[in-house]
């Protein structure tokens, strides 16, 4: 197994589509904490926590290099070298989701940094003198790592079900940026929000969980969150697993 | 490249029985049997379409058939523990990621088999592809992805190669390189099938043919056995309506191809000679053509396309 995780980390390395996705995420998170900071929101350690736990919007670019990293395999067809290699498709399957799940820890580490390297001395400049041990910084700071981990698996199974690389990158960040947001905008149907993508994340990395800042609707409790996008990782990666790569590959 | 380890039950490839339906009932494969002894170079043959892809991709294990089961030395390529070092495949559809080196290519297959990188490097130097190593396969010739198809089928040493269409886009030299190196590689034993429609190229490569047609089976053998008492004379005369009626009433089979041409089967050349000075026929060309696999494989899927139902009739 170690040996096939190993091989799905040279998989990537060995193209270019991790690095541009890379920065793409880092300059996501740098904006998350430039924004901000430039317009004078921040006025707390509170507000602090919360901006260098939005860096877990990159979410969604370590969403698309986990659908990529199943659709290109159909695409180039690379599936048939790995299959033979590698019979048992559920091995394969479990190692893409180790390897994607470091991925998006690799990820996660890379836009903390970065978050924290522009963000704490221009805290400082305003007098507030955070640093990653201060109150609700270590839980902002998880958040982030346990949210692009689950992500990385979740565009694993998206790719495996849908296969098809342009359908899937497009249907998925259409639905993750755009469609379950919409959700929240309808009455009644607003409260399933929490158990979309989205709501579990916002219910793993809000640190103040007022109802107002989500429409009147109630966040889950970190653990339901996480409990949430496990589901939302491993339901379609099992599926896909069933369903898609057990199919005769032609 | 002097050991061939591997399976302990030999490198036999046995198909039984094996028929693959797809949906809307396409019968791919249809009761197919055969087998690929080790040791010899067996050349799988048929038109498009005969289900010989499909074929491979059982055997390989990333097609389930139907009914029936296709194994390697006995066992089926998914129980096979360690598969690379046992059955080396370059399937026509197996692919590359063209942002990614050969060399890469070959490492990521070495990385989930746990082999060393050095077999990367010793493979493309087997298959001359040491130079475009680094190079993007996005940048590779057509030939230059068969090299590094059959680069991938040699990394684990394996002691069976199956390989779909492997001279396909090769230039001459790669063509005639090709064949000594499958010579090669079956003199040391190892078991070699290769699906092809490039017929003269099998007849100069192969030991064995399988020809199938429509998923069936329609002939295996050695290629002597199976063009065996197919040579025809060819004779043209002037007179030739007049040594047809001679020659038929010596029971020869006499087929008028044109006013002056008769291509005459199952009799030897000295024996029509014979026959004409006999008969006061005048002869402007005698002589003998020796069937080749291209006759034989378009007789015999003809046969198979038009007469059908008349399988095992005597013809």
């Amino acid at each position: 197994m170690i040996n096939l995780v190993r091989a799905e980390f040279l998989k990537v390395r060995t193209t270019q589509v991790w690095f541009w996705l890379l920065l793409a995420a880092l300059a996501l998170s740098a904006l998350l904490v430039i924004a901000p900071l430039a317009s004078g929101d921040i006025s707390t350690e509170r507000d602090a926590a919360q901006m260098f736990a939005n860096a877990s919007t990159a979410y969604i670019i370590v969403f698309v290099l986990g659908v990529l990293g199943v659709t290109t395999e159909f695409r180039y067809q690379t599936i048939t070298a790995s299959v033979l290699t590698t019979p048992s498709r559920w091995a394969l399957v479990t190692a893409k989701m180790i390897a994607f799940a470091l991925l998006g820890v690799a990820y996660a580490a890379a836009c903390v940094i970065l978050q924290l390297a522009i963000g704490l001395p221009w805290l400082a400049t305003k007098h507030l003198g955070v640093s990653p041990a201060s109150p609700d910084m270590p839980r902002a700071l998880l958040a982030v790592f346990a949210i692009l981990a689950l992500f990385g698996i979740v565009g694993l199974g998206v790719g495996a079900l849908l296969r098809n690389q342009i359908v899937a990158v497009v249907l998925g960040v259409l639905f993750l940026a755009a469609l379950q947001n919409i959700v929240l905008a309808i009455p009644v149907v607003r409260y399933a929000w929490p158990y979309l993508p989205g709501g579990s994340t916002a219910s793993i990395s809000a640190i103040d969980r007022s109802t107002d800042n989500f429409g009147g609707v109630h966040l889950l409790p970190v653990w339901g969150g996480v409990g949430v996008l496990l589901l939302w990782a491993f339901v379609p990666a099992v599926i896909g697993a069933v369903y898609s790569m057990n199919r005769d590959i032609t | 490249m002097t050991s061939a380890p591997g399976l302990a039950a030999g490198g036999r490839i046995s198909v039984d029985r094996l028929t693959k339906v797809f949906s809307r009932r396409i019968r791919a494969v249809d009761d197919l049997t055969f087998s690929v002894e080790p040791g010899s170079v067996t050349g799988f043959l048929g038109p498009n379409g005969a289900g010989k892809t499909t074929t491979l991709r059982c055997i390989l294990g990333l097609v389930h058939p139907t009914s029936g089961r296709a194994t390697i030395g006995g066992v089926e390529y998914r129980a096979i523990p360690d598969p690379l070092r046992a059955v080396g495949a370059a399937l026509e559809s197996s692919g590359f990621h063209p942002a990614r080196t050969g060399r890469n290519h070959l490492r990521v297959v070495c990385r989930a088999a746990g082999l060393p990188d050095r077999r990367a490097d010793e493979v493309l130097s087997v298959v001359g592809l040491t130079d475009a190593a680094r190079r993007k396969v996005r940048g590779y010739s057509l030939g230059m992805r068969q090299r590094l198809a059959l680069a991938t089928a040699l990394l684990g040493d394996p002691r069976v190669l199956v390989l779909d269409e492997p001279a396909n886009g090769l230039d001459p030299d790669g063509i005639r390189w090709l064949r000594g190196f499958f010579r090669y590689l079956a003199d040391q034993g190892r078991t070699v099938l290769i699906s092809s429609h490039q017929l003269g190229e099998v007849q100069e490569t192969a030991d064995r043919v399988v020809i199938l047609h429509r998923g069936r089976l329609v002939r295996a053998g050695s290629i002597s056995e199976l063009t065996a008492g197919t040579d025809t004379v060819t004779v043209r005369s002037p007179q030739a309506a007049a040594f047809a009626s001679a020659l038929t009433a010596q029971r020869v089979q006499v087929q008028q191809v044109d006013p002056g041409t008769l291509v005459l089967r199952g009799v030897p050349t000295d024996r029509v000679g014979h026959l004409a000075f006999v008969h006061g026929i005048e002869l402007h060309e005698l002589s003998r053509r020796r069937a080749d696999l291209e006759d034989l494989f378009f007789a015999l899927t003809e046969q198979a396309a038009t007469a059908p139902v008349q399988a095992g009739a005597p013809r």
